[in-house]
């Protein structure tokens, strides 16, 4: 190579590499983020933390729930006969056992092997649990890496509200981005008390233990004129009386669960939080019914507690009648007067709440939260109640696992299980944001929903709760609005 | 105590044989199916119920007796007169 050769080369060299990096630089400025930031450093330093758990689950492995009366010897001569093996059976969830393949075949392949043997209720392979993929502009590239899994709650592959990974004909994404909302910003609070006012709480159930709330020693025992003193160690009972709510039905159990089944505790599923205080109340029976003036007197009971200095910022109530009772929203105002929202399920009768009111979610009150409930699919669930003025915001309420009684879980529909989806959301957002006034905290919510095309003039939003939305770590919808007043058009 | 539909077919031809004034003999058992029901008051609630709003699974039983026919709805906490002369009854 003569001189005048070699510089030639040297020059076209110099400038690819100045070209290169010029590129690579526009690159970087167009990503938004030329050096990782220490948020981002976090997340990608916890999805490298949760990576191996991950890499272990890569063989075939299934869930299946084999039917009632199934003893361990009985599941594992089925496992032996399918030429698997058991992984292991959920002691505090009944029938439930993980099974590993010993065959090299397809999960789905292996799961439906299983639902031909006669002792199988159900099966489906353990889905991997993925990261929120849709991620905004700007955020962490940490989550574009191979998805995560989430907490070791063994029956979170199930919970399609939280991460839907088009598990049993669902649509991938179809969920509240709990994920992105936990690994990104909060997973709950034990300084947040949501009022589940419903049939009492199972408190005794091995997933909701440790997140039922207890009354602080600071906290004088519960005093009314007409009832005396209540030792309300756990909450109230307003069927009886008395400061024992346990559940002895199931439907206010299934709530909490949804609110604030103890996650990563490596049993049964996670609530929305993993950590709050559920505040057990019992105004509904046995049958799952109750009265207009005892769920009053548990709503007083939730303003006292508050009034006393316990920070319980959220009544759930999955529960109502087509039944208006001026007492009962005059008590759902006083709620709100003293900083309580109140999420209550639209109804299940099929029909629009603007022209058949459901109460309580109907009362024209700045605190109230109408729910309506979606299918695994983002479809408004074909028994939910709607209504473009008087049903708010939607979320998941069909085929929800939560806990039940004598330590079980359970599938179960409604918009009975999509409101307890809202008010978790709402006590993630506290957990973070602990002065929110409840008119900046029920418009948060309202503000935080994903549009769904389906949805849009049928409930005043148009749109699904987005935890990571509600929580700051996604960007908001354009479409979500809020109608800025409440009177009776609302 | 659970009950079973037998038990609740029982208790639902007793309920209407006394309301109608007639022998339990004279009713005719037109239908018993299974039925989802939209609430835990089985789409039936009485005045000033509230009920969780939870889809429940029970029985739609239907009898007739003097030429009309009249809907019972049950699970296995409850069984419930739905819309006799446009009221709910919970037995």
């Amino acid at each position: 190579m003569n001189r005048q050769n070699f510089l030639g080369h040297l020059a076209l060299a110099l400038t690819l590499i100045l070209l290169a990096a010029f590129v690579g630089q526009m690159r970087r400025w167009q990503k938004g983020h030329v050096a990782p930031s220490s948020g981002e450093r976090a997340v990608a330093e916890r999805v490298e933390e949760l990576r191996p758990a991950r890499e272990q689950r890569e063989a075939s492995e299934v869930i299946v729930r084999f039917r009632p009366g199934t003893t361990p010897a009985q599941i594992e001569r089925v496992t032996e006969r399918l030429g698997d093996r058991v992984e292991d059976i959920y002691e505090n969830v009944k029938g439930y056992a993980a099974i590993r393949d010993g065959d090299g075949l397809d999960a789905q392949v292996v799961a439906d092997q299983y639902l031909t043997q006669a002792e199988v209720e159900f099966a489906e392979p353990n889905f991997q649990i993925e990261a929120y993929p849709e991620i905004p502009s700007g955020a962490h590239d940490a989550l574009n890496q191979p998805p995560a899994t989430g907490p070791n709650d063994p029956l979170l592959g199930e919970q399609w509200a939280l991460i839907n990974s088009g598990q049993r004909e669902g649509k991938t994404n179809a969920d509240i981005s709990a994920m992105q909302a936990w690994l990104q910003k909060s997973t709950g609070s034990e300084g947040v008390v949501v009022a589940v006012l419903d049939s009492g709480v199972d408190y005794t159930h091995p997933d909701l233990l440790n997140n039922i709330w207890i009354r602080p020693a600071s906290v004088a025992p519960y005093t009314d004129e007409q009832l005396g003193t209540i030792e309300d160690e756990h909450g109230y009972n307003a069927v009886d009386n008395n400061g024992d709510p346990m559940d002895d039905n199931g439907h206010g159990t299934h709530c909490a669960g949804i609110i604030g089944a103890e996650g990563n505790n490596s049993l049964g599923i996670s609530g929305v939080n993993w950590k709050v205080q559920i505040m057990p109340l019992k105004f509904m029976n046995a049958g799952g019914s109750g009265t207009t003036k005892d769920a009053i007197e548990a709503i007083n009971y939730v303003i006292e507690r508050k009034k006393a200095g316990v920070n319980v910022r959220i009544i759930s109530a999955s529960w109502g009648s087509t039944m208006r009772s001026s007492g009962l929203e005059d008590a759902i105002r006083k709620a709100g007067e003293a900083g309580i929202l109140f999420v209550a399920a639209a109804g299940n009768s099929s029909v629009s709440n603007d022209r058949t009111p459901h109460y309580p979610s109907s009362y024209p009150l700045p605190n109230v939260v109408s729910v309506a409930a979606l299918d695994r699919r983002d479809t408004l669930a074909s028994f939910s109640n709607y209504g473009p003025k008087s049903v708010h915001i939607a979320a998941p309420g069909k085929e929800i696992l939560s806990t039940w009684l004598d330590n079980e879980f359970k599938e179960a529909s409604g918009t009975s299980m999509a409101t307890p989806v809202v008010a978790g959301v709402a006590a993630l957002v506290l957990s973070v944001e602990e002065k929110l006034t409840v008119e900046e905290l029920r418009e948060r919510l309202l503000k935080s929903v994903d549009p769904i095309d389906s949805l849009q003039g049928k409930i005043q939003t148009g749109g699904r709760i987005n935890a990571a939305r509600a929580l700051g770590v996604a960007p908001r919808a354009k479409a979500a609005t809020v109608a800025p007043a409440f009177d009776d058009n609302n | 105590m659970a009950m079973g539909k037998t038990d609740a077919v029982e208790r639902a031809r007793r309920d209407l044989a006394k309301r109608l004034g007639v022998s339990e003999n004279d009713i005719e058992q037109e239908s018993v199916e299974e039925a989802d029901f939209p609430d835990m008051a089985l789409g039936a609630p009485v005045e000033d119920e509230m009920s969780g709003q939870m889809i429940s699974s029970g029985w739609r039983i239907r009898l007739r007796a003097k030429g009309g026919t009249h809907e019972y709805r049950a699970d296995r906490n409850q069984v419930r007169l739905y819309d006799f002369e446009g009221v709910n009854y919970r037995l």
